[in-house]
């Protein structure tokens, strides 16, 4: 069964179409890459997904259930984070509270009373989260009394990160993973993705500028141009095409492969 | 020097109800990043609807219920002030809530007639401090300031529910992503900041009587007072109450009581300019 299924999905805003009629899949376990130009509408798709806006035509399903027009709570309850494009850490709160919040936001709903007791009933697992957390990303422990804003882009992508995966999403959406972050760090946020998805069993849906990120990171991406799917299919097959190539990688048309 | 002690004493319980008012608006803008402008307006409701229950009970059950039916109020002006959706610009907003102040004279007026309302203070007896009376209704007023302040602080701070209340004003986006439902959000805020500022109103009434047509003045203080703190800070809009409170008592025995909330407004004004001057520097 697919965890995620966008079928047919529009996004507008007023007059202008943003996304125009794109399905898009992503199984259990599965790494999915969505790369694009800039205002090819990845991120208006990703955002339908969330409930952040109501697509206008289609439905969006997790795991078979119709959760179109759901709110973004429901769909972290349902097991779908996302990291937003900029992170968006909450930077006046320390570390820790921006990744506790991850948590209680995940048992949250419209009256705070019983919302909060159930979040201190499950006080425990929320340590226990907190700990793996942690462990997965040492450098988090070590910030966790310091004020967000007052940490580098890197690490806030790790607090941004660290904060949806207190809700045990079983499929991460992370939006421009790489965006203003030097190379290396890249590279390691990558590999610990891949960590993640392969021991912890989270999917990825991974929207990024850089091809090439995106392609050595997930088995299949969608290419989105212009509110539609270009092209998809496996990574590796999608690197030798040349029009790929072109526009993504920084090969010239025709360049041998 | 014991007119001056007396004049202070008094500013300063006049003072913990501007910072009351003042904490609120900190309370309600750190949670939503909205100026609510009918905040006064929270105090005056406490007021007279006590006013008008304590004829038919104890003064104390008057109060408490008062409070509840302030805060419940204060939930349906969140519910205007920031939308069904949740939606509504801070600037828009902002708006709505002049709005409700405005309408909230014509529907007191109707309500509860035109005449200021007192009722008897906690006790009738004064402390006398070498020569200087005090209320205990002045240290009533000034000692739920002081907890307001040491609860508010610790609430934002080191609770997930105040944590959550900051988050949703910081990125709102962001709060709403990881599940907060930032319309319960702004409903908390403006109930704990108007049963907050209620307190102070019930507890003003017997020093200051209070008519339909007080909330503005109370509002102007209390947002002197919360602007002090950048409306962000508890302490500085704590201690922002107190100097406003403090001037104005002076500026009345003094000057002139018909200038003294000008002249205790331009005293803020060069305050506050004084000390982002010193942020800046730092």
């Amino acid at each position: 069964m697919t965890l995620l299924e966008l079928d047919d999905v529009t996004v507008r805003y007023g007059e202008a179409v943003a996304v125009d009629g794109v399905s898009l899949t992503v199984a259990p376990r599965e790494r999915v890459a969505l790369i694009g130009p800039n205002g090819a509408g990845k991120t208006s798709l990703l955002n339908a997904a969330c409930g952040v806006i109501r697509p206008a035509l289609g439905r969006v399903r997790i795991e078979a259930d119709d959760v179109t027009g759901a709110t973004p709570g429901a769909i972290v309850r349902r097991g779908v984070s996302q990291v937003p494009e900029g992170r968006h850490v909450f930077t006046t709160l320390p570390v820790e509270a921006n990744l506790l919040l991850g948590a209680y936001g995940r048992v949250f709903r419209l009256e705070i009373v019983s919302s909060t007791l159930r979040y201190l009933r499950s006080r425990r697992d929320v340590r226990d989260q907190l700990d793996r957390i942690y462990d997965l990303l040492p450098k988090l422990r070590e910030l966790r009394e310091r004020p967000a804003g007052r940490t580098s882009g890197g690490e806030q992508q790790m607090v941004a990160i660290g904060r949806a995966l207190m809700a045990r999403p079983r499929l991460l959406a992370i939006d421009e993973l790489s965006l203003g972050l030097a190379p290396m760090l890249v590279q390691s946020l990558a590999e610990f993705l891949v960590r993640l998805n392969e021991e912890e069993g989270v999917a990825i849906l991974l929207v990024d500028q850089s091809a090439s990120l995106a392609f050595s990171l997930c088995e299949r991406a969608y290419v989105l141009e212009t509110g539609r799917v270009a092209l998809e299919g496996p990574s590796k097959d999608l690197v030798g095409r040349a029009e790929v190539r072109s526009a993504y990688l920084g090969g010239s048309p025709g360049a041998p492969s | 020097m014991t007119t001056f002690f007396q004049l202070v004493v008094v500013g300063i319980s006049t003072g913990s109800v501007f910072a009351i008012v003042g904490m609120s608006l900190v309370l309600v803008y750190r949670a939503t990043g909205i100026v609510n402008f009918a905040q006064g307006v929270f105090a005056v409701v406490g007021g007279l609807v006590t006013y008008s229950l304590s004829q038919h009970m104890s003064l104390v059950l008057a109060g408490l219920l008062a409070v509840l039916v302030t805060a419940i109020v204060a939930t349906g002006v969140a519910v205007v002030a920031v939308g069904i959706r949740g939606r509504t610009t801070h600037l828009a907003s902002l708006i709505i809530t002049v709005g409700i102040a405005i309408l909230a004279e014509a529907v007191l007026l109707a309500a509860f007639g035109e005449v200021p309302r007192s009722y008897s203070a906690i006790s009738d007896r004064a402390w006398n401090v070498g020569g200087v009376l005090v209320q205990p209704q002045y240290a009533a007023l000034a000692l739920v300031a002081l907890l307001a302040a040491f609860g508010l602080t610790l609430f934002l701070r080191r609770t997930i529910v105040g944590q959550a209340l900051v988050a949703s004003a910081d990125s709102p986006r962001a709060a709403e992503l990881i599940g907060l439902n930032l319309r319960s959000i702004a409903v908390i805020a403006f109930a704990l900041a108007g049963a907050l500022t209620a307190v102070g109103g019930v507890l003003l009434a017997p020093t200051v009587p209070v008519s339909y047509s007080s909330g503005l003045t109370i509002t102007i203080n209390g947002f002197a007072a919360a602007v002090f703190g950048g409306l962000v800070s508890i302490r500085l809009a704590l201690l922002g109450g107190y100097v406003l409170g403090v001037v104005e008592q002076l500026v009345v025995g003094y000057v002139d009581p018909q200038y003294n909330l000008i002249i205790a407004l331009v005293v803020m004004l060069v305050l506050i300019g004084w000390r982002s001057r010193g942020e800046l520097a730092v």
